[in-house]
């Protein structure tokens, strides 16, 4: 009988709170059910059977670990709210007469029924979602599913050993926040006068500074590389101005509108407009939570999204051909131009020899060398990386040398140019003027041809700023460059040749074909010292770039969901324990004279300004983001800025009507609360 | 006519199963004229407050009607009731019933709120009354800032700025320290000689001595009633206590 006191008081105190545990026990159900399967799909064996699978569980791997912390980090907020809303009935147990002893006791009952419950549903819930999620990731990324019904062991132990591990935290924290407070601190735990917190102008400018700070970089970056350096900055700074102007400038907002009398004494303003104020200072921090995480999902799915809707176009952007076969070595050699020669029509042999006609090609090389543009000139003497600090990388160019020839036969056009003219193509915004300079050379700039850019170089042309000189005879400039070193020592001239084409075969045979092609590439080149050579088909990449793309798609869906699921929840917690708070004041002011239309349009407005606020600052943050976004997508050589807009407008409209859902769901709820 | 009057009240509670019923009320009828007055005394449990909260619509009652200058409260629609209260009636509260999101003045404010007037016309309202209440200087304030005796005046202003029929108090003394409850009665006296109707609820035998008439309620029916008339504070005083005494003895006065 007395062995049973805590487990029965354990299982009411569930049952009777039953408005708040189920969303949590919910909540731990989706975690462990998403940990199990993001650890199935990428420790287990499932996926190795297919190519490329490397990249993909990377991957999933890597998300199982962000799982694993934001499973915890979130599961310890929602709980500590919960025991937070029931403080009062263990002050009530407490003068009832059990000892700090027993109350751990009924708490550690609590957890242990949450996590049986828990982690049944979840492993069950994630066997059956793995498949689902598994059949979701095998069309992703292009591959047959394997049918098959067997139970990954590894994953199952290593779900229960990492969720007791997060549950025994849990029991934790609960027991602390029971234990150190007095019967009669629990007690009047929620009755304590709160004064409404004074607006911090400070702290407000200083939010509102840190927000503009981040958004002028997000949107000042242009180039790829200074991107992945500044990305991070940026972010951080948005999300400390975030907290900082949603704390204070919530506060703010509040008193602003209270000083205008004509709008707060309104009746559909006056309730909402003061219990903001009165609880500003928690609603900020959660509201600017909910904010991040909502700017995470939309980031993340819009670019994801993106990528993997634009996988054949980057793959063409990677190779442009069916064969790709291209060689790169440091340092002037008078001999290149015969060296070309003599591996265009090696490849050319072999292909024929293959059995199949080549067409649509194209064969080039150009010289190229990296330096720093000021004022006109490329400067060979500032070495970027010797000189590394972020900011500079806006301005480091590679300056290609392409000859007169090359380029007519890229281009197709009929373009000629004298020595000592060019005809200059920059792949970002610099200042070029009549005459631009590489070292020691000056080159009159005879025509421009920024919009061939990316036909010209099109691997290089989106990481860093390049610079494409067309001239005359591209081996005699090069000549020029032989001497100049940098600071190792080493030749800055590099010479990269390229011989793309097309054959009529089928996939399969494409793929034979590069291998018999980089085979004999290599015996060819055996000799030949600092060359690195690759002959890469269309088809043998393609399955490689859908992996990553779909893995990281795939990543991108799991993780926005469950994002989107703690978002949901936060609101949910905060709104249903704000009615419990609110539930004597409604009580009042029905007294007082409120109708049950006031409440209604009372709790509408506070609930359209609480919802409201996360969502638009988000997409304000999405669209200061984008650009700095489609930098970074540039290193996967994504370079569509229209699908990336339309793909992050649909993700805003998706997130937008699960969003308005879980509002009406809440606000009925908070309506059934309070009247 | 009658400002308020109460016939055959009846009001019997139900167990949650339906099963035994208990009669709070039986038949309870009384009338109180405009600018009258008025104390109900009772026990814990003699259906004191159950009445009251009929009489303020708060409550349904089984049986009978309540009238309030000519109007039929058993007839007002469930979604009209709030408005109808708002609009006719003052309620004072034992634990005075504010807000501590709102300073005292957005406390006093609420009823005018929630029927929609304009700012101007609440600030004048209110400095009308605040100088009589002793509040002018609280205003600002929020409730856990103040002493109970200053709460409920803050709420007695409320009840008395939608300018209503009658004022309806609930054991308003029941939380206040004697020099608070001796502040609050004065006023309720004041109050009452500058025209209001004010009908409250109270077992403190001081605070229904103030009164212009007493009614007494035992086991839910009226038992007696006594008028002050020329009597001074003293005497009604111990007027009621005799009563009290008869009515504690079982005695019957009819």
């Amino acid at each position: 009988m007395r062995s049973a006191l805590y487990p029965k008081i354990a299982v009411d105190g569930i049952r009777k709170n039953s408005k708040l545990y189920v969303p949590y026990i919910a909540t731990c159900i989706l975690m462990v059910a998403v940990f199990y399967i993001m650890h199935t799909l990428g420790f287990s064996d499932m996926l190795s059977n297919f190519m490329g699978a490397a990249t993909a569980k990377d991957i999933l791997g890597f998300g199982t670990f962000v799982m694993a912390i934001f499973g915890t980090i979130f599961l310890f907020y929602t709980q500590s709210a919960l025991i937070k809303g029931r403080l009062k009935e263990f002050g009530l147990y407490s003068v009832l007469g059990m000892n700090r002893k027993n109350l751990g006791k009924v708490v550690f009952y609590e957890t242990l029924i949450t996590w049986a419950i828990s982690m049944t549903g979840g492993i069950v819930a994630g066997i059956a979602l793995s498949k689902l999620a598994e059949l979701g990731l095998c069309k992703m990324i292009g591959v047959e599913p394997v049918y098959s019904f067997d139970i990954p062991v590894g994953s199952v132990l290593w779900t229960i050993v990492i969720y007791s591990i997060v549950f025994f935290l849990i029991y934790l924290n609960a027991f602390r926040q029971v234990r150190f407070s007095s019967a009669i601190n629990l007690i009047r735990a929620d009755k304590a006068g709160e004064k409404p917190p004074k607006a911090n102008w400070v702290l407000g400018i200083l939010g509102l500074a840190f927000l503009t700070a981040g958004y002028i970089i997000a949107l000042k970056i242009e180039q790829p590389l200074s991107a992945l350096a500044w990305f991070f900055v940026a972010v951080i700074l948005v999300i400390i101005g975030t907290y900082l102007t949603l704390i204070t400038g919530s506060v703010l907002l509040c008193r602003i509108l209270q000083k205008n009398k004509n709008y707060y004494y309104k009746t559909s303003h006056f309730v909402s407009v003061s219990s903001m104020a009165y609880r500003m200072k928690r609603n900020g921090a959660s509201l600017a939570s909910i904010c991040i995480l909502l700017t995470m999902v939309l980031v993340m799915i819009s670019s994801t999204f993106a990528l993997y809707c634009n996988r054949d176009q980057t793959i063409k952007n990677h190779y442009p051909r069916q064969i790709n076969a291209s060689a790169m070595r440091y340092g002037y050699d008078p001999t290149y131009p015969e060296i070309a020669e003599r591996l265009e029509e090696g490849i050319t042999a072999k292909t024929e020899e293959y059995g199949t006609e080549i067409s649509n090609a194209v064969a080039y090389y150009d010289y190229s060398m990296v330096g720093y543009y000021q004022d006109g000139k490329v400067d060979l003497e500032i070495n970027p990386m010797q000189n590394f600090t972020t900011v500079d990388y806006d301005n480091v160019v590679q300056a290609v040398f392409m000859d007169i020839d090359a380029y007519n036969t890229i281009t197709g056009e009929n373009a000629s140019v004298d020595a000592g003219e060019a005809l200059v193509g920059a792949s970002a915004r610099i200042d070029i003027g009549s005459a631009v300079a590489v070292g020691d050379e000056s080159f009159k700039v005879r025509d421009r041809i920024d919009d061939k850019m990316s036909i010209l170089n099109p691997d290089m042309v989106n990481v860093v700023t390049t610079l494409v000189i067309v001239v005359d005879d591209v081996d005699e400039i090069a000549a020029r460059y032989a001497d100049v070193v940098d600071f190792t020592g080493e030749s800055m001239i590099s010479w990269h040749w390229r011989y793309l084409f097309d054959t009529d075969l089928d996939a399969e045979h494409q793929i034979e074909l590069s291998g018999i092609l980089s085979e004999y590439f290599k015996a060819e080149m055996e000799n030949m010292s600092h060359v690195s050579k690759y002959v890469a088909s269309q088809e043998e990449q393609r399955s490689d770039f859908i992996m990553t793309f779909g893995g990281l798609f795939f990543l991108g869906i799991l993780l926005s969901i469950i994002f989107l699921i703690s978002c949901v929840l936060i609101i949910y917690y905060k709104q249903i324990s704000e009615g419990l708070e609110d539930q004597s004041r409604f009580d009042i002011m029905q007294k007082v004279g409120m109708t049950k239309e006031n409440i209604r349009k009372s709790i509408n407005s506070q609930m359209l300004t609480v919802f409201l606020i996360p969502i638009v600052i988000a997409c304000m943050h999405l669209a200061a983001v984008l650009p700095i976004v489609h930098k970074l997508l540039m290193l996967f050589g994504h370079n569509n800025w229209p699908l990336l807009l339309i793909t992050a407008g649909v993700s805003a409209l998706v997130c937008g009507a699960f969003y308005a859902a879980t509002y009406k769901v809440t606000s009925n709820a908070y309506y059934k609360i309070v009247s | 006519m009658s400002l308020l009057e109460a016939k055959n009240i009846k009001k019997v509670y139900k167990t949650r199963f339906g099963g035994a019923s208990v009669e709070a009320l039986r038949n309870v009828s009384f009338t109180v004229e405009k600018g009258e007055y008025v104390a109900i005394m009772g026990e814990s449990g003699s259906g004191k407050t159950t009445l009251l909260n009929i009489l303020a619509a708060l409550d349904k009652a089984t049986e009978g009607t309540v009238i309030l200058d000519g109007m039929d409260l058993t007839n007002v629609k469930d979604k009209d009731v709030a408005r109808f209260r708002r609009d006719n009636l003052g309620y004072v509260f034992q634990d005075f019933n504010l807000l501590d999101t709102f300073s005292l003045e957005d406390n006093i404010y609420l009823p005018l709120v929630l029927a929609g007037k304009k700012h101007e016309e609440m600030r004048e309202r209110l400095d009308k009354i605040a100088g009589t209440l002793g509040i002018a200087d609280l205003l600002k304030k929020y409730p856990y800032e103040v002493s109970g005796g200053q709460k409920q005046r803050a709420a007695v202003a409320r009840a008395l700025i939608t300018n209503p029929k009658i004022i309806l108090a609930d054991e308003p003394t029941g939380a206040l320290d004697s020099k608070s409850s001796d502040e609050l009665l004065a006023l309720f006296k004041e109050v009452n000689k500058m025209g209001q109707t004010i009908l409250m609820v109270t077992h403190s035998t001081k605070a229904a001595s103030n009164a212009s008439r007493v009614l007494f309620i035992k086991d839910g029916a009226i038992f007696h009633q006594i008028y002050k008339g020329d009597s001074t504070d003293q005497q009604m005083y111990q007027k009621i206590s005799d009563t009290l005494n008869l009515l504690a003895q079982g005695g019957d006065l009819k």
